[in-house]
């Protein structure tokens, strides 16, 4: 279905997308919301092509969303580097983490996978956090406006409604990168690596190569969110590695359904503008959050896209 | 004579693919009745269904009695508490337990009316060899000891009637032969068999009735012993399998 | 610093470590099933022994049974809702789910019991033991002859019974022990109760040692998760080294190194373990 959306509609679509919050009203917590499901929806991606494409529970995407915040607080506080040089940094950082923690994961799987990840995730939390080079437990404050110009034209800014164009490019890059992803080589092997690992070794394909090479790939997109997000909070700390990023990727993943091109943005998004608007205390927000998630998983393991199968054959077969 | 087993209209399908088609099984009580056919026949696929069990996400339609009694919709550990006892194809015993550990899972039941008890003694002058390696784990054993720990499990289970499905695979003829005489023995003393072979001429020495296979349906059914004095049925349906 | 003291507090983190691990090495050994709720359910626990004695007055002693009790009862309603994803070995789809009931039992436990620190006391954390220079309590002792007790009778239950012959069985093969008469669901909701009481019983004797926090989730147990990937996916003896082992190296890289590290020290010996032996320590 989504497969067949032509490129003029996708492109009318990202447009309309550019407009939403200036059309519901363009109060600042409007655009706060959306910047925030932007950039929340990009991190979800990064896990995203793991769950989804690899069929493996990261739990350790975190690490990425936080490297990408600290090298952009780091190098824009201490060197003042605009945001071009930020991101680059970002990326690369990224890339390098996730070598090595692909590399050294790249014989475990399943739990062991995961298990590993999560643990990888809270050590690295305990290491910024007591590690002063990166801010200790205060973190890095006073993130400066970002700065991004190209040929002179350029946007700076530190408000929600200047962030607002950036987040959207970069989701509207995030999704084109995704869709691109699944029809490339890379994204097929991965899919028939999860589904049939047997046949991908008979086919010649490299299932180590394919999981490490996936885990590399996604690692920048979520840290590209988290640089954003530095912008965004113009602070960083080490509540970047908390498990609320965490149960919100995947939730984000799973509500709508695994495999669904824009099934995380969705998903962030019905998260968010419940905390936003429909907030029943913090706490509560978490009952709420690691209850659907559960409940999704429990009930319809495939995503409300699954009810939405077994409604449309109810009515065939009663058509 | 009344039916033992009766196993009516039985489909299962995987995926969109239909295994097994609409087949029909009868065991007589006290009989013993085999099932051949090519691999992919539908074979494993409708002993299983007939348990209730399978490795995979099978959907099976049609009707299981045991005694009259309705079986389908059962799981399979509560068809192997009525009576209704598969031994499976290939591991049928728990490598990492040892063989008493094995058998001493199976809890027999308190009422044995209409059903075969097995004392572990029984089960001990049926394959003297269990005895002496009673201690070893399932993995230290051979292909032919697995095989008799595996029958052993199902006999302590007092079945009613005893699914078997290709107890032969991987075991030398002369093992084949014993274990199936055996079984024979078992039968002429008042137990239900049903059993599925590859090894069709092994089988038809042995099996009061035969069933033949294809592609999910049943192409032939007789009496064994109308079946020996067919030539054509042997050369036919079971020259290729034997060969 | 004293070596022989950095030994016993070596053990007595080392028994604490093991305590709290072993419901988690059985559950994943039996039902292939990681918990990721498992320092939630520790964290519960906790709270639910401590509101029993500032609520209902009742001494330790019987707080913790109480609170092993009330987990107990949680496992059987979480397993049941869980029952589905188990029978299937949808081991994807359970790692998430566990992950949001922790969610679930962390915003919970927040909203009943508040955000501040509480004290959790032990009369038994208050009597100490003086030997010379050495010093421990009596919490400590109860902690490492319970564990080694509780290990010893799990370990012939496990090896010695029928009933341990069962969870074994369903943990080789869950599918062929249907044939044999059994009912694996039954034995998945034993094995996740048997976790849930046991990370209680784990609370109830480590989590004194320290005040307690409803935020205070996986990362306050994370060791643990060590000793089972150490000691080999449900592998019980292995757990019990593993626990003692990392006890000692937390003891002493604490002293000798540092406090702050400990845990990001004892994971990279968890990573290099990993790198050569994927199956953990005690894998064949």
């Amino acid at each position: 279905m989504m497969a067949r959306l032509s490129a003029p509609l996708a492109l009318a679509l990202a447009a309309l997308a550019y407009f939403i919050p200036a059309v519901s009203g363009g109060a600042p917590v409007v655009y706060a919301a959306c910047t925030t499901i932007a950039i929340l929806a990009v991190m979800a991606y990064g896990a995203d092509l793991i769950l989804s494409y690899l069929g493996e529970v990261s739990l350790g995407h975190t690490i990425f969303w936080a490297t990408g915040g600290y090298a952009a607080s780091m190098l824009a506080v201490n060197y003042g580097w605009n945001g071009w040089a930020t991101a680059a940094a970002a990326i690369v950082a990224a890339v390098v983490l996730a070598c090595v923690l692909g590399l050294v994961t790249l014989r475990t799987r399943e739990f062991v996978f995961s298990l590993v990840t999560y643990a990888a995730a809270v050590v690295a939390m305990e290491v910024a956090f007591n590690w002063s080079f990166l801010g200790g437990s205060d973190g890095i404050v006073g993130v400066p406006p970002l700065v991004l110009t190209i040929f002179g034209w350029g946007v700076s800014g530190a408000a929600n409604t200047d962030l607002w164009p950036i987040a959207w490019l970069l989701l509207m890059a995030t999704l084109l990168f995704i869709h691109r992803f699944r029809r490339s080589r890379l994204g097929t092997s991965a899919l028939m690596v999860q589904m049939n690992p047997d046949l991908a070794t008979a086919l010649g394909v490299d299932a180590r190569r394919v999981r490490l090479a996936v885990f590399v790939t996604s690692a920048p997109i979520s840290a590209l969110a988290g640089w954003l997000y530095a912008y965004q909070r113009a602070y960083v700390g080490p509540d970047m590695f908390e498990s609320y990023f965490l149960v919100l990727m995947l939730t984000a993943i799973v509500i709508i359904g695994r495999r669904l091109l824009l099934g995380p943005l969705i998903g962030t998004a019905l998260i968010i503008v419940q905390q936003t608007f429909f907030s029943i205390g913090g706490d509560g927000d978490k009952i709420i959050l690691g209850a659907v998630l559960a409940a999704i998983l429990l009930l319809w393991p495939k995503g409300l896209i699954g009810l939405w199968d077994v409604a449309a054959r109810r009515l065939r077969s009663s058509a | 004579m009344t039916d033992s087993l009766e196993a009516i209209g039985i489909t299962v399908r995987y995926g969109g693919n239909v295994a097994v088609d609409g087949i029909d099984v009868a065991v007589p009580a006290g009989r013993m009745v085999g099932m051949v056919g090519a691999n992919g026949a539908g074979k494993s696929t409708l002993i299983n269904a007939i348990a209730g069990w399978s490795r995979g996400t099978p959907v099976v339609r049609g009707e299981v009695r045991l005694a009259g009694q309705k079986m389908d919709g059962l799981p399979p550990h509560r068809r192997a508490e009525r009576g209704l006892v598969l031994v499976p194809e290939g591991k049928g015993i728990f490598a990492e337990l040892t063989v008493m550990e094995n058998l001493a899972l199976v809890r027999p039941p308190a009422d044995t009316r209409g059903r075969h008890a097995f004392s572990m003694d029984d089960i001990f002058t049926l394959f003297p060899r269990l005895a002496e390696r009673r201690g070893h784990k399932g993995r230290m054993l051979s292909g032919g000891e697995r095989q008799m720990v595996a029958v052993s499990r199902a006999l302590r289970a007092a079945p009613a009637v005893l699914l078997l499905d290709e107890p032969s695979a991987g075991l030398a003829p002369r093992l084949v032969h014993e274990l199936l005489t055996t079984m024979r023995g078992l039968v002429d003393r008042g137990l239900s068999l049903l059993l599925v072979e590859q090894n069709a001429r092994a089988t038809l020495e042995l099996v009061d009735e035969l069933y033949l296979l294809e592609r999910g349906k049943v192409v032939a059914r007789e009496a064994a012993s109308d079946m020996k004095d067919d030539p054509r049925i042997l050369e036919a349906y079971l020259g290729n399998l034997t060969a | 610093m004293n070596l022989t003291q950095q030994v016993i507090n070596g053990l007595v983190l080392g028994s604490g470590y093991a305590l709290v691990a072993i419901g988690w090495t059985v559950l994943l050994g039996a039902a292939r099933l990681v918990n990721f709720a498992h320092g939630q359910l520790y964290m519960l626990a906790a709270f639910l022994a401590w509101a029993a004695m500032q609520k209902l007055g009742v001494s330790y002693f019987v707080a913790v049974p109480l609170s092993v009790l009330a987990l107990g009862l949680l496992g059987v309603a979480l397993q049941g809702m869980m029952q589905r994803l188990v029978m299937q070995q949808n081991l994807t789809s359970l790692m998430i789910v566990t992950l949001g009931f922790g969610y679930v039992i962390q915003g919970s436990a927040a909203r009943i019991f508040g955000g501040d620190p509480q004290t959790f006391a032990s009369p038994l954390e208050k009597a100490s033991v003086h030997l010379g220079e050495l010093w421990f309590t009596w919490q400590d002792v109860v902690t490492l002859v319970g564990t080694l007790l509780l290990f010893g009778v799990l370990w012939l239950v496990l090896n010695r019974t029928r009933l341990g012959a069962l969870v074994r069985s369903v943990a080789e093969d869950p599918k062929l022990a249907q044939l044999f008469g059994i009912n694996a669901a039954q034995v998945y909701i034993g094995v996740f109760v048997f976790e849930c009481a046991a990370v209680a019983l784990g609370a109830g004797l480590v989590a004194p040692r320290s005040p307690i926090l409803a935020s205070m989730g996986f990362d306050e147990v994370i060791l643990t998760f060590v000793v089972v990937v150490l000691g080999g996916i449900g592998s019980v003896g292995g757990s019990l080294l593993a626990g003692f082992g990392l006890g000692m190296f937390t003891a002493l890289f604490g002293a000798l190194v540092s406090p702050a590290y400990t845990t990001a020290a004892a994971f990279l010996v968890l990573l290099t373990v990993l790198v050569v032996r994927p199956g953990g320590l005690a894998a064949r």
